[in-house]
């Protein structure tokens, strides 16, 4: 029997090479704990879809384990964890021969489990159950992998950029059914997107030429990069610039503005402009900007060896 | 007995199998026509009339497979029955098995498949598992035709009829894991419709090769059974540890 107390999604050492020498994950390992929601970012080609499937069984690890509840791809008994993870595929494709209702019919009959009406009345479904898959549109066609995901009530959800190619309301709809399906499960979501992950995890793992170059919570990683000051002044940024060198603190230039690290901005931001003021600039905007994910992921697999 | 999943699969693949009707006039055009009409046309003109001697020119030479000719007329009848029995059950799984594979594969669908919890092995047998259950009574019906036929008009031996079943099953054993194979190997139909015609051309060419060296209709079926068992393994055991289902989803 599967021992539950084991983490719900853990990687170790796994290395996963292809034909031709290819290799697309290099020691690859992690664990998600119970409950945390992680995203896992990476450039295209870093090995994010390679890793998705091989946590669900669809490939197999050259070298390294690869476990769902404790059990391994490889074990008799895998397909039992299996059937705790719900998993919203990269934009599969949709059968013309198929129905949403034959479709949600098959995905109960797999997991053993699931209740078709409910799935339907929460993802709006209602109007297409009797409509081949192939004739939805792309939100519908999102909502309906969220539904089948999400139908046999899984503990673990993962969702492999489920928001790509939308546009904004249909991508604003997934991602409200999102935080909804999401809280008290345990999540690893693969997005490009890193407002999406932001607003939707808690922690990140990032993925660098096929390997994990950071785990950690993304307020930890925002703890490591400094908040900034970001100025304006009526004598344009150059005479600023000047200024600040003239008062010994570094800044840099973007677009119009300058920005000036700041690890405690409450404090510093006001001595800054008074003394500014008191050289004659005139500063007419201060305002403190926290390190988006964007800017740190930007940091990280821009760096030449990648950090952590 | 089947993995609950591959159950649960074979209804669904065997579905839309019944709903393509692609697939459903591949799977019942070529047995129609290689198991049924075309022996039907060869049954008819052999018992239209008295079977007579044929002259054959003195000292020609006569492969072992059609030496029988000189005393026995139907030695043509079965000459020509076997390999065509076996073509049609040869054509109709491969042709059947594009539709079901690459079409999953070329629509993405297969991504669905695998996001559900089943294994890609328990796919593969579903897929293969569909193709058979379509292609068997099929093949089976129209053979049993042949069959009542050949032996109410005394054209064939009972012996001859059975080991020409039993060929038949080896040779949509063999088809099917043809079918896998290409599927693995194959890019698109067009990929795959060249992968069958260079696997099955040398095999279908070949049948009738066999068919003139060896004598004896029973003789002759029942190695060609054999030989398509064996190919029917090697090429399951080459499409499983060579090739793999990984290309499946590359």
């Amino acid at each position: 029997m599967p021992d539950w107390v084991d983490p719900p999604l853990e990687v170790t050492n796994v290395i996963k090479d292809y034909p031709g020498n290819v290799r697309a994950l290099d020691q690859v390992s992690f664990r998600i704990a119970p409950g945390e929601r992680a995203c896992l970012l990476g450039p295209n080609g870093a090995g994010k879809t390679t890793l998705i499937r091989l946590l669900t069984g669809a490939l197999s690890p050259s070298h390294g384990q690869v476990r769902l509840f404790g059990l391994s791809v490889e074990s008799d008994a895998f397909l039992q964890a299996r059937r705790r993870v719900g998993i919203v595929p990269q934009l599969p494709g949709m059968y013309r021969d198929f129905t949403v209702s034959d479709y949600l019919h098959l995905v109960r009959d797999l997991y053993g489990r699931g209740d078709i009406a409910e799935v339907v009345e929460v993802f709006g479904l209602g109007p297409y159950t009797r409509r081949p898959m192939a004739e939805l549109s792309g939100g519908t066609q999102r909502r309906l992998s969220l539904a089948a995901a999400l139908l046999g009530s899984p503990d673990v959800l993962l969702l492999d950029e489920p928001t790509v190619g939308l546009d904004p309301v249909s991508m604003r709809d997934v991602h409200a059914f999102l935080r909804r399906v999401m809280a008290g499960r345990t999540v690893l979501l693969c997005t490009h997107n890193l407002t999406e992950a932001e607003a939707l995890c808690e922690s990140a793992i990032i993925l660098r030429q096929g390997r994990v170059v950071l785990h950690e919570r993304i307020s930890a990683l925002r703890q490591r990069a400094p908040a900034l000051l970001a100025l304006r002044a009526a004598q344009g940024p150059e005479r600023l610039l000047a200024a600040l060198s003239e008062l010994g603190t570094d800044g840099r230039r973007e677009e119009d503005e300058v920005l000036i690290p700041a690890p405690e901005p409450t404090t510093q931001a006001p001595e800054l402009l008074r003394r500014l003021l008191a050289v004659g600039v005139d500063v007419y905007e201060c305002r403190i900007v926290t390190p988006s994910l964007e800017q740190l992921f930007l940091d990280i697999v821009g760096a030449p060896h990648g950090r952590a | 007995m089947a993995a609950r999943e591959v159950r649960i699969l074979f209804r669904k693949e065997l579905r839309q199998l019944l709903r393509n009707r692609g697939a459903m006039l591949t799977a019942l055009f070529l047995p129609l026509l290689m198991i049924l009409i075309m022996p039907m046309a060869q049954i008819s003109s052999m018992s239209s009339g008295k079977l007579h001697d044929l002259h054959l020119p003195e000292g020609l030479q006569l492969p072992p497979g059609l030496a029988e000719l000189r005393n026995d007329p139907r030695a043509m009848l079965w000459f020509i029955l076997t390999p065509l029995v076996a073509t049609g059950c040869l054509m109709c799984p491969a042709v059947t098995a594009s539709y079901t594979f690459i079409s999953e594969r070329e629509a993405r669908t297969l991504e669905l498949l695998v996001a559900l919890p089943v294994r890609v092995g328990h796919i593969l047998t579903a897929k293969l598992l569909a193709i058979l259950a379509l292609a068997v009574p099929v093949c089976l019906a129209l053979l049993s035709v042949d069959a009542v036929l050949l032996l109410s008009r005394g054209l064939g031996p009972l012996s001859y009829v059975l080991t020409l079943g039993v060929m038949l099953l080896t040779a949509l054993a063999c088809s099917t894991s043809t079918a896998l194979l290409v599927s693995l190997l194959a890019r698109d139909f067009r990929s795959a419709s060249n992968l069958n015609g260079l696997i099955l051309g040398p095999l279908i060419l070949g049948s009738f090769g066999l068919m003139a060296v060896l004598p004896g209709p029973t003789l002759a079926a029942g190695v060609l059974a054999a030989l398509y068992a064996i190919a029917a393994g090697v090429t399951t055991l080459m499409a499983l540890r060579v090739v793999t289902f990984e290309r499946l989803l590359r």
